[in-house]
């Protein structure tokens, strides 16, 4: 851990940069990481705080190896986003924001991905799935079950 | 340049914005998140104006004004927004009381429902009377909310010292983030989350106490709502007085305003107009000043020894009887102890009544291991005049900052503030200590010294700078070969295992000394208390010279400059504060006048104590006469700060029992004693005479500093530039198989007459207990100690307890604590001190071994 972080000059202006990668790395921010951040950047740590918590791109969970991400954007909402969601919270038993038991699945939702015409939008790992219905959730799922078992 | 604002020309000399134009010429523009310390921030939005030919309503605040702007702030429109914007404020801010139409008699008959824990409107509010958001609210008459109102039903936060969080009531302004920020430089809170969930907090919503804040209060201070609060004076009612004062507690001198009610005071504030802190205070200016005057622990009646038992008696009795036992000793056999913290006028008199009435030249005082002493001393040695005076204001001006022997934002604080100013201005520090402090994040380079060797650190940087040029000019300057010699005798093979600093570093530090101008040097006991203390300053003097910096010598107690001028005046000097320890230890000394701090005196061979103090300490019961002395804030006087600015205090309450001002009791005895020169009805009479007598004085009227005139101490005027021989002290601090490890003073000023500040103050006690032993982790595991467990610390010369802390910036094999003069006989240092005072002027450091404690 501490490689990442002296890898980094010692400039504040590094902070997002410097986060960025340990979320990339670790996928999440340890708390634990605050003090060190703190030093090496010379910033307080409420500031590092205030910054990891105000962009949605950090988490100081571990998420799931699947993140799954529901847009909840005016055109989706109206194309019914919401159905959407609450099945996705009916098959993994969680809610937004949280992992599921097995840390297989992380149930994320945002406010407009750009790309209204394909709403209701659901992105997971990075994969875009447009015009989505609800019968195709627990398809979905199914495939992510099984990537994770023949692994 | 002019503008217009609401039809009334105005000419605007510099950059200014809209809303502090208005402000300057009476023009009212609601405002809840600018302040006049802060940078424009735009948050609240009420301050909108229209600006003629500009499409969008500007905040005021944070829109500069410009050459012919049109300004108009109370249109229709602008009202009618202001409230709306006010509107959605307070939906999210209990507002029932605020709109309600009987709010005038409301007062009246709910003058006891206060205390509750949850707010809900401005009757359960601890902040009723004094919230900004009140007074914005009475002036846009606001008379329904019309959005549905949102309580966030957060805890309010009560586990800190000093004040509760009550971010219920929150309008997020971001006053508080932003002094932390901006002014203090702590950014021990910061907005949390995003959009409608934004919050103020701390990381990871840990409380303050582990989020790095001060505790000085200004987020307090600046909060329009009573989100934050006093706890102390939270349920109390407005003051009905305030009045003005001067801090005790450091050298500084902040000028503080004083709330009272029923002639008690209620708590102390910064006053925005102090010339030195600007609205800003400390932890303990802010928050300790109630407590150390209405201590427990006060002395109320006189006290004399009667068959073998302190008894009450009147203050003609007590007097009698000190006079009666005084005059019984020659001159030699007599001692004095006065204060640093006593005013000028106080010392001045113990001085005359020493001289005259006792006869005696022994009074000593903590002044002797300050760095002032040592910067004196070293200069009259070496007959150089230096000027003494300087001001801090001018520290924020410097380019490069090199800091010694002080963690200033702990033991300075308003100092440190005019460094941080300097920082962000583009200045370099550099600071050397031994242990990380939270201030090194704004350092440009921090020399992590070897407790002791500050003296090669800066000898050796002398020489890189002679070596590297730059010697053409200053061989002009007197002495400079002999210094140059002198630098080459120096053994300097080992200097970079002695300071354990690398020549890398060494290099990047001389550097960052030439390359900008001004350059200063500020140097506190850390680097003067050592027995080469006086050499480790000539080194610094040197350099000094070398980067053409000024040096300013921090001490610790407030009124050092006024007791080191108004000692001036002797020529003859008596015993200093060690040598009369011993005299007293050995028996020389018989009699001893304590009004200063002492360390626990029971293996003294005295046949008379007299104690005037406040407070009750460890010596109490050892005295023969006890004489209550008065706080700051029941007497008056001058105060002589740091920079030399003589600060005048007035009596603020009156005296707790049947205390007296220190001058009142000297002036009394010496009249007993004698006919003439001590008739005296109060300060004023004092500072007269002192004007005529002692000439660094001669430029000091009460009249004219009553009418606010800075004056200063008068310095000397002939400098002498010279540089200085250096000489090489032998081997530092030796440990031992049997004292492994070394122990330091930490040098906060947690005192206050003989009175431990941490001990009256819970807050203070959590924040820096003056019991806590401070150990490396590193030492701590080898050990096998946990904090807070009891530690036993033993020297050659004593021992004492206290509790572990461990700090990761420790260096291993150290071990610090708090100065103390005198604490709980279980967790006192002070007998264990006086290992320390053998030399002159020295505190040093001592080896000594640690144990698990019983």
């Amino acid at each position: 851990m501490e490689k990442v972080i002296d890898e980094f000059d010692k400039d504040q202006r590094e902070l997002i940069h410097l986060l960025h990668e340990i979320q990339k790395q670790f996928g999440y921010i340890p708390a634990h990481m605050i003090s060190q951040i703190a030093r090496q950047l010379k910033i307080s740590e409420s500031e590092i705080f205030g910054v990891l918590t105000f962009y949605k791109a950090f988490t100081l969970k571990p998420r799931g190896k699947h993140l799954i991400t529901i847009c909840m954007g005016t055109a989706c909402h109206v194309r019914g986003a919401p159905k959407i969601l609450d099945e996705f919270k009916r098959e993994l038993s969680i809610e937004p924001g949280e992992t599921s038991g097995d840390n297989l699945f992380t149930l994320e939702t945002v406010n407009c991905v750009g790309a209204c015409a394909l709403g209701p939008i659901v992105i997971i790992n990075g994969d875009y799935h447009g015009q989505m219905k609800t019968r195709e959730v627990d398809k979905l799922i199914k495939i992510c079950r099984q990537k994770n078992g023949k692994r | 340049m002019k503008i217009i604002i609401d039809g009334k020309e105005l000419e605007v000399e510099g950059k200014k914005t809209i809303l502090n134009i208005a402000q300057e010429n009476d023009i009212f523009i609601p405002s809840l998140c600018d302040h006049p310390r802060l940078a424009p921030f735009g948050g609240c939005r009420l301050c909108i104006v229209e600006i003629k030919g500009r499409k969008n309503y500007a905040p005021s605040c944070c829109t500069y004004a410009d050459d012919g702007m049109e300004i108009k702030t109370k249109t229709p429109r602008l009202q009618r927004l202001r409230r709306e914007i006010l509107e959605l404020i307070l939906s999210e801010h209990p507002n029932a009381c605020l709109i309600c139409s009987e709010k005038e008699n409301c007062d009246d008959y709910k003058s006891t429902i206060r205390k509750v824990g949850e707010t809900t409107g401005c009757v359960l509010c601890s902040n009723n009377g004094r919230c900004e958001l009140q007074d914005i609210v009475e002036t846009q008459q606001i008379e329904q909310v019309k959005f549905p109102s949102f309580y966030r039903d957060f805890e309010v936060k009560k586990s800190d010292p000093f004040f509760d969080r009550n971010y219920n009531l929150c309008i997020l302004c971001g006053r508080c983030v932003r002094i932390c920020h901006e002014v203090r430089g702590a950014s021990a809170i910061a907005f949390v989350n995003r959009g409608s969930q934004t919050v103020v907090g701390t990381v990871l919503d840990l409380p303050l106490l582990d989020s790095g804040c001060q505790f000085c209060g200004a987020c307090v201070d600046v909060c329009p709502t009573g989100a934050l609060t006093e706890r102390a004076i939270k349920y109390e009612m407005l003051p009905e007085e305030t009045k003005k004062s001067v801090c005790p507690l450091c050298s500084a001198g902040c000028e503080l305003k004083i709330d009272l009610m029923g002639g008690k005071i209620l708590g102390s504030k910064p006053s925005e107009d102090g010339a030195v802190n600007r609205g800003q205070a400390c932890v303990k200016g802010r928050f300790i000043i109630r407590d150390l005057v209405y201590s427990p622990r006060r002395i109320l009646k006189p006290l004399i020894r009667a068959n073998k038992k302190l008894e009450e008696v009147s203050w003609e009795e007590a007097l009698d009887f000190v006079t009666r036992r005084l005059k019984k000793y020659k001159g030699k056999e007599i001692a004095l102890i006065t204060s640093p913290q006593l005013s000028c006028e106080d010392n001045y008199l113990f001085q005359k009544f020493a001289r005259e009435r006792l006869k005696t030249e022994n009074i000593g005082s903590s002044y002797s291991f300050s760095p002032l002493a040592v910067y004196h001393e070293m200069s009259q040695k070496n007959q150089l005049g230096l000027a003494l005076n300087f001001k801090i204001r001018d520290i924020s001006k410097a380019k490069v900052i090199f800091l010694l022997g002080e963690d200033l934002a702990v033991s300075h604080p308003l100092i440190w503030l005019e460094v941080l100013e300097a920082v962000k201005n583009g200045a370099k520090l550099i600071v050397a200590s031994p242990n990380e402090l939270p201030l090194n994040r704004f350092s440009s380079l921090w020399l992590q010294i070897k407790p002791g060797s500050e003296f090669h650190l800066l000898s050796f940087l002398s020489r890189i700078l002679i070596e590297n040029g730059g010697a053409g000019r200053l061989s002009r300057i007197e002495e400079f070969d002999s210094f140059k010699n002198s630098l080459n005798k120096l053994d300097i093979s080992q200097v970079f295992e002695i300071t354990g600093i690398t020549e890398k570093e060494l290099i990047k530090t001389a550097r960052l000394l030439l390359e900008e101008e001004p350059a200063a040097f500020l140097f506190g006991m850390g680097l003067t208390q050592h027995p080469w203390g006086s050499q480790n300053v000539a080194a610094l003097q040197n350099l000094a010279l070398q980067t053409q910096a000024q040096l300013f010598p921090l001490g610790l107690e407030n009124n050092l400059r006024g007791l080191f001028e108004v000692g001036r005046n002797y020529p003859d000097k008596g015993l200093a504060f060690n040598k009369i320890i011993q005299g007293a230890s050995s028996g020389d000394i018989k009699a001893l006048y304590l009004a200063g701090p002492m360390p626990y005196l029971n293996k003294a061979k005295l046949e008379f104590l007299v104690l005037q103090d406040c407070y009750i300490n460890e010596n109490f019961e050892l005295a023969d006469a006890v004489l209550p002395a008065t706080t700051f804030a029941e007497t008056e006087g001058t105060f002589i700060n740091e920079e030399g600015r003589v600060q005048r205090f007035k009596k603020v309450v009156e005296p707790v029992g049947d205390a007296k001002p220190d001058w009142w009791v000297i002036s009394q005895l010496a009249c007993k004693m004698g006919n003439k020169g001590f008739n005296y009805k109060d300060v004023s009479g004092i500072m007269k005479e002192m004007s005529k007598v002692i000439p660094g004085f001669s430029n000091i009227s009460y009249l004219k500093l009553e009418n606010g005139k800075e004056i200063f101490i008068r310095d000397e005027k002939k400098r002498r530039k010279s540089f200085i021989p250096l000489k090489d002290n032998g081997p530092l601090y030796k440990t031992s198989k049997k004292y492994p490890y070394l122990l330091f003073v930490d040098y906060s000023l947690d005192y206050y007459r003989s009175l431990p500040l941490g001990r009256e103050s819970l807050g203070l006690r959590k924040i820096r207990d003056s019991r806590w032993i401070k150990i490396s982790p590193e030492d701590a595991k080898k050990l096998k100690l946990d904090e807070g467990e009891s530690l036993r610390v033993e020297s050659s010369s004593g021992s004492f307890n206290g509790f572990v802390k461990i700090i990761e910036s420790m260096p291993k094999g150290t071990i610090s604590t708090s100065l103390l003069w005198s604490e709980d006989s279980d967790f006192s240092a002070v007998s264990f001190f006086t290992g320390f005072f053998q030399e002159e002027n020295a505190l040093g450091m001592l080896p000594v071994k640690i144990k698990r404690g019983k």
